[in-house]
């Protein structure tokens, strides 16, 4: 049996290498689904089938910090895919990585089925990237720099045009698609840099914190354009994001990481969920008893998990409705005094903070210079 | 493809260059400054000169200095867009997409000394409007040339020294400290025949003393084929070099953390 299975993942391996090289793309992967994994063993080509995989993906950098520990993800073909994490967390690096920017220390990544180390050139096809900060050249027009971009990704001569006039009516540029980008708005800017990530058409996209800096009603439209190119393209998105109310509503699954690791991975609504279905909120006069009240409302039934700020208390439960004269009941029994109630239902803020903790990160701590250079250079840009 | 490649970072260069038209004459003004100050208050060097063979005034003799002086300044400050790209993501842009890392650096340091050369010709037009003579105006187009490959190599040490640097502190302390003693260590103002040895012998392995060498003698229609081979072989030789190691050296730094 045993030998059968490696003989197995030996002609299943060649058969993905010519599919793949034949082919170009990650559509190898669904042929392999379709030919390849009912006569062989599906062990050995469902790593290769993601859009983005890691496995035990780590990165330290030269001074000692490990800034990616051990991570692990999966991301199939067409998936939005939300990374959330504090500041410093190792979201940018994950990033770079995936995009070739930088080689992991150890561990392995396939992007679009390539391997970001020994096939950097092809996974460099099919990535489109977005970074946080507005990477257009200012003194180009829009157009111009649309054209760098499709020269940068090696479309065919021919298309060009016509990629670039479908693209600026997507993101609804064309009327100024001759003004240098100087004279552009924030919001306008983001949208060129997406339009310039998609004009090649990527397996997958990256989206470093796509709205950062940007006002309301632009955020809501660049939701909206991301909506749309994805219903369009049907690409993969790697989404990276500090707004828990943008994964909310654009994310089909997302990991939240923090220290360099990953805390944990789902679907919104499932991860909300786990929380418990309802969040008490309520605030007390004084913190005399608040240990001794922490103790024992942890002991209740129906309450899954208590966190606090301050006078500040917060119970998730599945049923909150239960709990709450359980509450009262508590704080009488303890003479504290309850100076507000209120019942909500988690938010992916809940999630993000008891997953990460509510302290402040010290970005200070063994980040030192290179950290606060880009902290700067977010400032700036 | 390499060639597309190094040409879209061409373009592009080029494109940013045009659009930004009020630099360009500020950055005359300094090599204007020179040919007119300096050319007029050594004019009394002018039997020095002579003595040595070149049948001029001063101002002609250092006309060429100050031509290669406008390459070597426009094309050794020229990768500063290099940090600034870096910086600003359009690095991190370029190499994510599929060109290759050389042909970034490659069509950077064309764009540069395409650049340096069009400076190098307007102060040439400023020499040529102070009375300064030259044989043959059909040699413009050798001169020309030959500015175009000695800032292409130039342009490279420029690169190299963007891509090592992580600021722009250390950017300018490298850049000032190399760029005017390879100036000074050349007979751009003065021939080579009246320096001492050690420094004759130091400026003999400069290459910017054989541009200037191989410029005057054009300018003077003075050349000798044997002389202008050896010239051309330095200057082709130091160029191959500069390309081969400024892709190199570029390559391997963008693939640290910035």
């Amino acid at each position: 049996m045993k030998e059968k299975t490696s003989t197995a993942r030996i002609i299943g391996t060649i058969i993905f290498f010519a599919l793949k090289n034949l082919l170009h793309n990650v559509h190898a992967a669904i042929y392999l689904r379709i030919f390849v994994i009912p006569i062989y063993n599906p062990k050995i080509v469902c790593l290769l089938l993601y859009a983005v995989e890691t496995r035990s993906l780590s990165k330290v950098y030269g001074n000692g910090l490990k800034a990616v520990d051990e991570i692990s993800i999966k991301i199939e073909e067409g998936e939005i895919f939300g990374f959330l994490g504090p500041n410093g967390a190792g979201k940018s690096t994950t990033i770079m990585v995936l995009t070739t920017l930088l080689k992991p220390t150890s561990g392995k990544a396939y992007v679009a089925g390539f391997d970001v180390v020994m096939e950097a050139k092809k996974v460099r096809q099919n990535i489109g990237y977005v970074q946080q900060e507005s990477t257009v050249d200012e003194y180009l027009t829009g157009r111009e720099n649309l054209e760098l971009q499709a020269r940068l990704n090696h479309i065919p001569k021919n298309y060009i045009k016509k990629r670039i006039d479908d693209i600026i009516d997507l993101v609804e540029l064309s009327d100024r698609q001759h003004d240098a980008v100087v004279t552009y708005s924030g919001g306008m800017r983001k949208r060129l840099d997406i339009a310039g990530g998609l004009l090649h058409r990527p397996k997958v996209l990256f989206l470093d914190e796509p709205t950062l800096g940007l006002d309301i009603q632009t955020r809501y439209k660049i939701w909206d354009y991301i909506r749309n190119i994805h219903k369009e393209f049907g690409m993969s998105i790697f989404l990276t994001t500090h707004y828990m109310e943008e994964a909310d509503k654009l994310c089909d699954n997302i990991s939240i990481i923090d220290h360099g690791k990953i805390k944990v991975t789902g679907s919104p609504k499932a991860l909300k969920n786990a929380l418990g279905n309802e969040v008490v909120v309520f605030e007390v006069d004084s913190d005399l008893k608040l240990e001794n009240l922490l103790s024992e409302l942890k002991k209740l039934p129906l309450v899954k998990n208590v966190t606090t700020e301050r006078y500040e208390i917060t119970i998730f439960s599945p049923s909150g409705n239960q709990v709450t004269p359980k509450i009262f009941e508590l704080t009488g029994k303890l003479g504290v005094k309850i100076e507000s109630i209120t019942l909500t239902k988690p938010t992916l803020d809940d999630v993000f903070l008891s997953h990460t903790g509510r302290e402040l990160r010290e970005e200070s701590e063994g980040f030192n210079r290179k950290k606060e250079r880009e902290k700067m250079r977010r400032l700036r840009a | 493809m390499i060639f597309s490649d190094t040409y879209t970072i061409f373009w592009r260069e080029m494109k940013r260059y045009r659009k930004s038209r009020s630099g360009v004459l500020i950055r005359l003004i300094q090599p204007a400054v020179w040919i007119i100050v300096i050319g007029n208050t050594f004019a009394g060097t002018r039997p020095l000169i002579q003595s040595v063979g070149f049948n001029g005034s001063y101002i002609e003799f250092m006309a060429p200095g100050v031509i290669m002086l406008t390459a070597i300044f426009t094309s050794i400050f020229g990768g500063v867009n290099t940090l600034w790209d870096r910086r600003y993501g359009f690095m991190n842009k370029a190499l994510t997409s599929p060109i290759s890392r050389s042909s970034i650096a490659v069509g950077k340091m064309l764009a540069i000394s395409l650049i340096s050369a069009l400076q190098s010709s307007l102060i040439l037009g400023i020499a040529l409007a102070l009375g300064v003579g030259i044989a043959n105006y059909l040699m413009i187009i050798p001169i020309m040339l030959i500015v175009i490959a000695f800032s292409l190599g130039f342009s490279g040490i420029s690169v190299i020294v963007a891509a090592t640097a992580k600021s722009q502190e250390t950017f300018w302390g490298v850049i000032n400290f190399l760029g005017m003693p390879l100036f000074m260590l050349s007979p751009a103002l003065f021939p080579l025949e009246l320096l001492p040895h050690w420094l004759a012998f130091i400026a003999k392995l400069n290459p910017v003393t054989y541009s200037v060498l191989l410029i005057r003698e054009m300018m003077t229609g003075t050349a000798q084929v044997f002389s202008i081979a050896i010239d051309v072989a330095v200057i082709c030789g130091f160029v191959a070099i500069m390309v081969a190691f400024a892709s190199y050296a570029f390559t391997r730094e963008v693939n640290k953390p910035f």
